[in-house]
């Protein structure tokens, strides 16, 4: 039976790993708190704001990951063109997340999956709460700060249709917040779309992680907020999901 | 020296880490010397089919490799892309034609459970069908793999055929056909499992 997934993400700030809170840099780390033999996929994003910022100390980065760790890794942050997907390919990346450049041009969702195959572009959509939708929630790009009209499920199903082999839904509210995943964005996806739906934003516990696969809908629950989890922590978490009742690999 | 095939497409960097985590020389090459003087191949691959035959052609390396794998009997281990570029051909994008090794066509998973998605992506087990093949020494059955694909390898009637998956029914994860061997899943990017199965290939194959 295919497991749910616990995936952690880590955001990259200049090449040193930060917590966000509201989508903005709040706490630094000075060590990676990943266990590398529990955690099933890692998700390693670079927030850098400046466009024009050296991103060579985040492809040190990934390399270092894709070095020590035998699980999938997927990478992001600033991808608008294929040469950048490749370029994170080029330096560990198993898959490419793409956000605002596929709102920017939607034809990239298209281009990487014809290089590398769907299973290899993951969209990344960041929604807030909205009174103007009838959703109920608005995409926004570049580091949430930018409307796009669209409704998650709309997006996510056209980015499906584009070629996205995963789609990953962040509720900017829930980021840092350790509220728990925001189920009612979480399902919209998860009903709009036939690809699997990676959650993120909110997780304060373990029982936030059943709910997001059990409520959610969701094929893999995110979590960013590392000091949680120590070396032991992935792996408790997933023997409380089993305990649960959720499929998960131990 | 471990020759890993670069037509272009594909995940060689991780594949290239786990071979020499396994204490192998790897060398990422497209060059007919290098390749003849690997011990082992490896075709990795993560992309579509057409783009991965196109560019094995465009690299001469369809004649390199059925000289090197057919002729000289030297062992390839194909993953993912790679494994189904050694069937009979493959229905995505069109109608594509493999290298054949492997006597099984590529067609799109269609569980028979609607709920489940496409393309499955995840850890799942792995049923040795058959388990004395080389790959698995050491490996439990039922143990733990990474997928994640949308096309699989039909079951090959020549019995090559030595694991498979179910996802809304079984399919065809791994097959051994003398010195062809190839995986579905991705061992180089599960864990411990698929370390000792990549490990098996490079000692023992």
């Amino acid at each position: 039976m295919l497991r749910n997934r616990l995936i952690t993400v880590l955001t990259f700030n200049d090449g040193t790993l930060f917590r966000t809170k509201l989508f903005e840099p709040d706490y630094r780390y000075t060590h990676n708190f990943v266990d590398s033999w529990s955690v099933d996929e890692i998700v390693i994003l670079d927030i850098t704001r400046d466009p024009n910022a050296d991103k060579r100390a985040f492809y040190d980065v990934v390399t270092q990951f894709a070095k020590e760790c035998f699980v999938p890794l997927a990478v992001g942050g600033g991808i608008r063109t294929l040469d950048d997907a490749r370029q994170m390919m080029a330096v560990g990346g198993d898959k490419v997340v793409v956000n605002s450049g596929a709102v920017e041009r939607p034809k990239l969702i298209t281009e990487i999956a014809e290089a590398y195959g769907s299973q290899c572009a993951v969209l990344s959509v960041d929604a807030r709460k909205s009174e103007i939708l009838d959703s109920g929630y608005e995409v926004f790009s570049h580091f949430a700060g930018q409307p796009t009209g669209k409704a998650p499920g709309d997006w996510a199903l056209e980015g499906e249709k584009l070629g996205a082999g995963e789609i990953m839904i962040t509720s900017v509210e829930r980021d840092g917040s350790l509220q728990g995943y925001d189920l009612a964005l979480c399902r919209q996806v998860t009903e709009a779309v036939t690809v699997p739906v990676l959650g993120m934003a909110g997780a304060g516990n373990w029982k936030h992680f059943v709910e997001g696969v059990e409520q959610g809908g969701l094929s893999a629950v995110c979590t960013q907020n590392i000091y949680h989890f120590t070396e032991t922590s992935i792996a408790s978490a997933k023997k409380f999901m089993e305990k649960k009742g959720i499929p998960v690999r131990l | 020296m471990i020759g890993i095939v670069d037509y272009g497409l594909g995940n060689l960097t991780s594949v290239a880490g786990a071979v020499s985590k396994l204490g192998f020389e790897p060398h990422i090459t497209s060059d007919a010397d290098t390749l003849a003087a690997s011990d082992k191949l490896i075709l990795p691959g993560v992309g579509a089919f057409p783009d991965g035959m196109a560019n094995l052609a465009n690299r001469g390396l369809i004649d390199i490799l059925g000289d090197l794998v057919i002729k000289q009997r030297k062992p390839i281990l194909g993953i993912c892309l790679g494994f189904q570029l050694l069937g009979l051909s493959s229905e995505e994008f069109g109608h594509t034609p493999g290298l054949g090794w492997i006597d099984a066509p590529v067609t799109r998973l269609k569980p028979a459970d609607n709920a489940l998605r496409v393309p499955h992506v995840g850890w799942n087990d792995l049923t040795q069908t058959k388990p004395d093949c080389i790959l698995f020494d050491g490996i439990a059955d039922q143990s733990l793999f990474y997928f994640v694909h949308t096309f699989h390898m039909e079951t090959p009637p020549d019995g090559s055929q030595v694991g498979t998956c179910d996802y809304g029914g079984a399919f065809t994860a791994a097959v051994q056909k003398g010195n062809v061997f190839g995986t579905q899943f991705h061992p180089e990017k599960s864990q411990q499992a698929g370390l000792t199965l990549l490990g098996n290939f490079l000692e023992k194959a």
